[in-house]
This record gives C-alpha cells, structure tokens and sequence, in this order.
C-alpha cells in the first residue's frame, strides 16, 4: 500500500518471557542453531528502595530510518523499501559482512547455511500477503504489536497516541529506528545500540581511495581543461597575428 | 615506409594492437560507469546516488546491471589474456621492455619533462618545448603504461575475486580487500586517462592519427622521439 510507514512496538510490561516469539522466528527462518534473528533481554534495575524490577526486551533489526547496514553495503544488496522495511536482497548479497560491523544493535548475522547475511524482515514475505509477522502472531499476551504508522485507525497509531514509546537510542547513536518500546522499560547497556566502527575495509575507501581519486581526476581535469584553454586562447592569437600579417 | 598527403609515413603499430587498444577503451567506457552504478552504499560510492539509480533504471535493475559489469569484466580478462598470450614475443615483451625499463635517472628526467610540458601547456606564450631524446616511449607515457599494466593485473584478478569469491568459499575480507583495491586502481588509471585522452586527441593528433591507421608522421616521431627515429632509421623503417 502506498505510504505505509511499518512500525513494531514492544510492549515490555506484557513480555513474559515465554520464547514464542523466537521459536516462531526460528521456524518460519530455519534460523541455524546459535543465531537469533529476534531475542528477549532481560534487564534488572533496583528501584530507590532496594526493589529489583525484572524488564524483558523484544530485540531484533529496528529497521533505522539511518540505517549504517545500508549505507555501507558496497552493492546495494541492503535496502530500505519506502515502506521503511529494511531487507538484503539474497541475489547481491556477497556475504562481505561490511554491515554486520556497523549494525549497533547486532542484528545481523552471516547464515552459514547460505554464507548471506540474515536479519529480522519484519516476515517480508508475510506482511507483503497481509499477514502479521510470524513473532507477532504466536505473542500470546499480545507483547509484540506491528502495524502502519502512518494509518490512524492502525492499532499502533492508537497505542502510540495513548500511551508513552521510547526507542533504542543514545545521545551518539540515534539511527532513526523504526521501532519502539514501552516509556517505562529500564534500558540498560546490554540492549542499547553500540558506538561501531565501519570495516578497516570501508574506512580506506571512504577515508582513502575515495578522497584521493576525487581529488586525483579532479586535478587532472582541472589541469588539463585549463591547458586547452590556453591551447584556444593561443592559436586564437595564431590565427589574428596571421590575418594581420596579410 | 609511405607517404600521405605528401608526408612520410612509417607504420609502427600492427592491426592487432590496434583493435586491442579501442577494444580496451571501450571497455573502460563501459566498464567505468557499470562499475559506478553497483557501488550504492552512501559511506563508500564516489558519486552521488543518482548515478545508480540512472544506470540501474537504464539496464532494468540491479541485476542487470551486476550481471553486464561481470560478463563484461570477464570478457576484458579473458581477451587481454589471450592476446597476451598470443602475441608474447612479438609485441607484449617488447612493450613491457620499454615501458617497465626505469632507472632512477629515467624517474627523475622523466619527472622534470613532465613539469616542463605542463607548465608549457598552460603557459601564454606559444614556446617551441625542447624535448629530451626519448625512444619510443617518453616519461608520462611510461608511467601511464606501468600503472595500466599494474592496476589491470589488479583489477582483473580483484574482479574475479569479487565475483567467484562468494561462490567459492573465501573468507569476507579477500572481498573486501578486493573491493578496495579495484575501487583504487580504476580511480589510478583513470586520473591517468585524463592526459592520455588530452594529448591523444586535441594536444598530439598525430598520435591518434597513429592509433587509427598504425602510420605516424616521419617528422612526428623525429620531433618526440628522437631516439626511436635513429633505431627505425637503423633498422631501415625510415
């Protein structure tokens, strides 16, 4: 549908820590044994009068607005739809892991059964037939909401108006995600998005190779386009001082 | 020898040479803005987004575009290969001997003529430059032949590392690597293309006159290349 803006919130006071949600990811994925594509976190704080209080913490791929996995896959196999779904097309993925680096959220991961690299897609394929994504479905407490933000008769608009979200995001690292949790969730640094460096890789072509080419060819452009001007001007004053001479 | 429009003429390049240099332009004509095109990541392409997006919308889509950079890279290995395997002894060794034949007394004359044509060129007054008597190859040449020959070997064996790479098992970061260094080396030949293309076709005509027929002007060469015109006078061309 045209301008949809997919979100999912987590509604962590509803989170019980059951697993369903990545047992059901697992399935519908056949996620390899040791990678998550989605996870539950929990997070304790101790409240002023010595209470601890247990917070569980859906995580999977926020789908940033300013995603870094996208901005730093060297053949566009990583994308954002206009939906703000973001994906990997298989066919291009050359499995680099150039994004897995830079993902401050460790959502991405290279699936040794294919060598491409897997994420949370919302359930692409699901959601593009209309249907919830497979974690969504089998959330028996209703945890895990997903909808189109920008519809606001969608069950997210009304839970976003009603009540307070935050995301998963810091003073430095704020990737613009596209997906929120519950104002009151404790958020400590286990689940926080990580300061991360791009690949040594990356950062000699955008640091290096990049600036020197630039600067390189624009040079030589500069420096030869100047020497046939000159050629213009002097064959110019060739061609006068001949007419003259005549 | 021949003569054209009352001009001697000497014939330096075989058909074969010649078929092989545009067929290598025009690959990198091709090959240069496909290239472009695949490298969307905004922290790593060199040129802005819309580039891929036009090319990508020319050829029908990513994979298309993908597809037309690989075959056409493979194509370019495949015939520089060949060639270089056919014509080994006959022109691929004399070339490499030529061009690759640096001293620190050549790199250092080579560097100073080089100052010398360029202040030349953008200087106002039409001076007549006095060019050292270099053989068939002068200094920018030689240096635009070693970093042609240098960075193809790297860019046809990074290609293909690109390429198979995944298919085949090796580790991530030779695909990195390759990246960077393909990105690098078709950024060196073309800041390099820059005055082979101005003296080709607007400073030296001759010169791409001799890249067309095979045939340069007697007095071209005697002018330029003062050593090569005694050893073509030696060996009885002239």
């Amino acid at each position: 549908m045209a301008n949809q803006k997919l979100v999912m919130l987590a509604d962590t006071e509803r989170c019980v820590n059951c697993k369903g949600c990545e047992v059901a990811c697992r399935a519908e994925w056949n996620t390899p044994l040791g990678f998550n594509r989605n996870w539950v976190i929990e997070t304790i704080s101790i409240s002023d009068d010595g209470v601890p209080h247990m917070y569980l913490i859906s995580g999977r791929c926020q789908h940033c607005d300013d995603a870094p996995c996208v901005t730093n896959c060297p053949s566009g196999a990583s994308y954002q739809r206009d939906d703000g779904v973001v994906l990997v097309d298989r066919e291009f993925c050359s499995g680099c892991e150039m994004c897995v680096q830079v993902c401050p959220y460790d959502a991405r991961f290279k699936n040794p059964l294919d060598d491409k690299i897997s994420k949370c897609t919302f359930c692409q394929p699901r959601i593009d037939a209309g249907e919830q994504p497979a974690c969504v479905e089998v959330c028996f407490n209703r945890a895990l909401i997903f909808g189109d933000i920008n519809d606001p008769n969608s069950e997210v608009s009304q839970l976003l108006k009603q009540e307070k979200w935050k995301k998963l995001v810091t003073d430095k690292v704020d990737t613009k995600p596209n997906h929120y949790y519950s104002e009151s969730t404790y958020l400590d640094a286990s689940v926080l998005p990580q300061e991360k460096e791009p690949t040594i890789e990356a950062e000699v072509i955008s640091k290096v190779v990049n600036p020197v080419v630039s600067v390189g060819f624009s040079g030589m452009l500069g420096l030869f386009g100047a020497a046939g001007i000159m050629k213009i001007i002097k064959r110019r004053e060739e061609v006068s001082n001949d007419s003259h001479s005549e | 020898m021949t003569h054209t429009a009352n001009k001697p003429m000497v014939l330096v390049r075989s058909k074969n040479v010649i078929l092989l240099h545009w067929f290598n332009a025009i690959c990198w004509f091709l090959l240069t803005p496909t290239g472009l095109g695949i490298i969307r990541g905004d922290d790593l392409r060199i040129i802005p987004a819309g580039w891929s997006e036009f090319m990508q919308n020319l050829v029908g889509g990513n994979a298309n575009l993908v597809l037309i950079h690989s075959v056409l890279g493979i194509v370019w290995t495949a015939v520089i290969a060949v060639f270089t395997l056919l014509y080994l002894n006959s022109v691929v060794v004399p070339f490499l001997k030529d061009v690759l034949s640096i001293t620190p007394k050549s790199i250092w004359d080579d560097a100073i003529y080089m100052v010398k044509v360029i202040v030349g060129l953008l200087s106002p007054n039409k001076s007549e430059q006095v060019l050292p008597a270099y053989g068939r190859y002068n200094g920018a040449q030689r240096l635009l032949g070693t970093m042609i020959i240098v960075c193809s070997i790297a860019i046809a064996v990074t290609g293909l590392a690109m390429f198979f790479g995944p298919g085949i098992g090796l580790p991530p970061e030779i695909f990195r690597w390759s990246l960077v260094l393909h990105a690098l080396c078709v950024g060196v030949v073309w800041i390099g293309l820059v005055p082979h293309i101005y003296f080709g076709v607007i400073e030296e005509p001759e010169a791409l006159e001799g890249m067309k027929s095979g045939y340069l002007e007697e007095d071209f060469i005697k002018h330029h290349k003062a050593k090569w015109y005694e050893e073509l006078k030696q060996q009885g061309e002239i």
